[in-house]
């Protein structure tokens, strides 16, 4: 190993012991507090944690040497806490997420190992993009899709019930970093005015359009405003990257504003969103007490919260997926959330500093991409739970309890590694040959 | 259990999720100090890495100076390099007299040299600025920037 890499790996291997240490201390803290007594698979869960922390890391260490060394320790913190709050509200839950967890990491290893260059992906755009169309349409095949909780994102295959719409986020960032690849020089020169705005030509403004009645129809057929929001935003995010044009931007907030208008004007549930954003009390009298709930929740947690297994989060509905912020509020306070959310800063900061360092225009765009989905997602949902926009029903990445959710954002972290391991690869070979050229006399030893 | 016991735990619970996130902040902020050194050229073609010999790793350098590294000390297996950019073997990234790519010490039958990658400030072996590669022993002070290192052996 060279030394960057084995120093980087050391230091991974350092943060990951802390943060299994941190998990299994939340764990613990847990059955004090509910039995007075230690969890009674303390020894099955260290076991797997270990085991499935340990594993990442080897295949990291094998297959993606020199890349990043905070991003693994920092989803293990992530998902562990996510971890403790579930099994505090629910142990059956819990078992299901660890089974989860396992196979988040299988395909964490499988990505490290199958994607050995991020060039492959580029080459399959096409194919990308119809997989990805695909299983965002899958929902609504009748007898395979169904809808959960009013909105129609659910899958079922055999015996497995998942949400396609998943693993469609990360097919289609590969293909809008390709396609904005291949198109940016044409994107980016402006030639139509409109005021003090220069748009580009229309005719490359259609990918633009087209995105943006894409997300509508998602919206519209799977009743799905978070994953719509979600796939605009990501899109004209990396847009902006792509072109360096702020126009895109102002553009995509107009077109965003109409497209959020008219949802309004046609859509009962979005109406309710709003209203119960203004104002959530009268929905307590309607049954519908979530957001009430969680806002009493962060209340009672107060500065550092009622202590894991003391609070009432169970008061929340669905507090497991959508509102789990809430119940980490009250039991970990404003310190536990704070601690979260910068957990969070670091992770999205960490893909963005890979996406700069990136040499190669579509890892830059891929790595942009692919965070954007981490930190909007982020932001919709936790702005949401806070009270700061209108709630969108979507997960926090790696806490919330969900099954497709973790497998997909275990594959995001996987890819962004492997693009940090290429550009410090490409690095490396540089300053060899820099001080190839500048040394007097031969190489290493004898 | 206590109440109070368990707010005592919790707040340790809480001081190791900090102190986790301290430990994070600084790894990245030695990594953006570090300079990456960017290819100028991205499609140079894949080159074969001199294989490293494993073994006998008694031999390296100790830092001697700026004080919070001293003691540090780098096994010098075939050669390490030394400067500011992320891929050398002796990162100086808090040193900002210290070139990108400074020197590199290297072993030869058995014996350590150091020498300059023309550096800006340069490399001074006992105070004096070299120009060629020089054999150093144990007792000898190489100066690169503000860093002082010494042979262990």
């Amino acid at each position: 190993m060279t030394p960057l890499a084995s120093r980087r790996r050391s230091t991974e291997l350092g943060l990951g012991i802390i943060a299994v240490i941190l998990v299994i201390g939340g764990y613990v803290l847990v059955g004090l507090a509910e039995n007075a007594d230690l969890p009674p698979d303390l020894i099955a869960i260290l076991v797997g944690l270990v085991g499935l922390f340990f594993l990442a890391h080897l295949a990291v260490r094998r297959f993606a040497p020199r890349a990043d060394a905070t991003l693994l320790p920092l989803i293990v913190v992530l998902n562990g806490i996510g971890f403790i709050v579930i099994a505090r509200l629910d142990r059956d839950l819990a078992r299901v997420q660890s089974v989860w967890a396992a196979v988040g990491v299988a395909a964490f290893i499988g990505t490290l190992v199958l994607v050995r260059r991020v060039r492959v992906l580029e080459r399959y755009r096409y194919t990308f993009l119809l997989v990805g169309i695909g299983f965002l349409l899958l929902p609504l095949l009748p007898g395979i899709g169904f809808s959960l909780n009013g909105a129609r994102l659910w899958a079922k295959l055999g015996p497995i019930t998942f949400q396609p719409g998943e693993a469609a986020k990360v097919l289609l960032v590969v293909f809008f970093a390709a396609y904005l690849v291949e198109k940016r020089e044409l994107l980016s020169s402006g030639t139509l005015r409109v005021g003090r705005l220069r748009l580009p030509d229309p005719k490359h403004l259609g990918p633009l359009l087209l995105i943006w009645g894409f997300s509508l129809v998602v919206l519209v057929f799977e009743t799905d405003l978070g994953s719509s929001l979600l796939f605009f935003a990501v899109f004209v995010g990396m847009l902006y990257v792509a072109t360096q044009r702020f126009s895109y931007v102002a553009v995509g907030f107009g077109m965003f504003a109409l497209g959020a208008l008219l949802a309004y004007q046609l859509f009962n549930h979005v109406q309710e969103r709003v209203a119960n954003w203004q104002d959530p009390w009268p929905a307590v009298g309607e049954g519908n007490s979530q957001l009430v709930e969680a806002l009493f929740g962060f209340g009672t947690g107060g500065f550092a919260g009622r202590g894991l297994g003391l609070g009432n989060p169970d008061r929340i509905p669905v507090v497991e997926t959508d509102f789990i912020f809430a119940a980490i509020g009250e039991e970990l306070g404003l310190l536990g959330t704070a601690a979260v959310l910068i957990g969070f800063l670091l992770l999205v900061g960490t893909g963005f500093r890979i996406a700069v360092q990136a040499q190669r225009p579509f890892s830059k765009l891929f790595a942009t991409g692919l965070t954007t989905i981490i930190g909007m997602q982020t932001f919709v949902i936790l702005g949401g739970v806070t009270r700061l926009i209108p709630l969108t029903g979507i997960t926090l990445p790696f806490v919330s309890y969900g099954g497709s959710s973790l497998v997909a954002n275990f594959v995001i972290v996987a890819l962004l590694l492997r693009i940090s391991d290429e550009t410090a690869a490409s690095a490396e070979e540089e300053l060899e040959q820099q001080i190839r050229q500048r040394s007097s006399v031969g190489m290493g030893a004898s | 259990m206590s109440e109070g016991l368990l707010t005592v735990l919790k707040f340790c619970f809480l001081a190791l999720l900090f102190l986790f996130l301290v430990r994070v902040v600084r790894v990245v902020a030695l990594e953006l100090r570090a300079a990456p050194l960017t290819p100028v050229d991205a499609a140079t073609p894949a080159k074969q890495r001199s294989p490293k010999r494993k073994g006998s790793a008694q031999r390296g350098v100790r830092v001697v100076e700026p004080a919070q590294l001293a003691g540090q000390t780098y096994a010098v297996d075939g050669e390490i390099t030394v400067g500011r950019a992320t891929g050398c073997g002796i990162v100086l990234s808090a040193d900002s007299y210290a070139s990108q790519i400074h020197a590199r010490v290297f072993r030869r039958d058995d014996d350590l040299y150091v020498e300059d990658l023309g550096s800006t400030n340069g490399t001074f072996v006992n105070g004096t600025r070299i120009s060629t590669p020089v054999r150093v022993r144990r007792g000898d002070r190489v100066q690169f920037g503000q860093t002082i290192v010494e042979p262990t052996k």
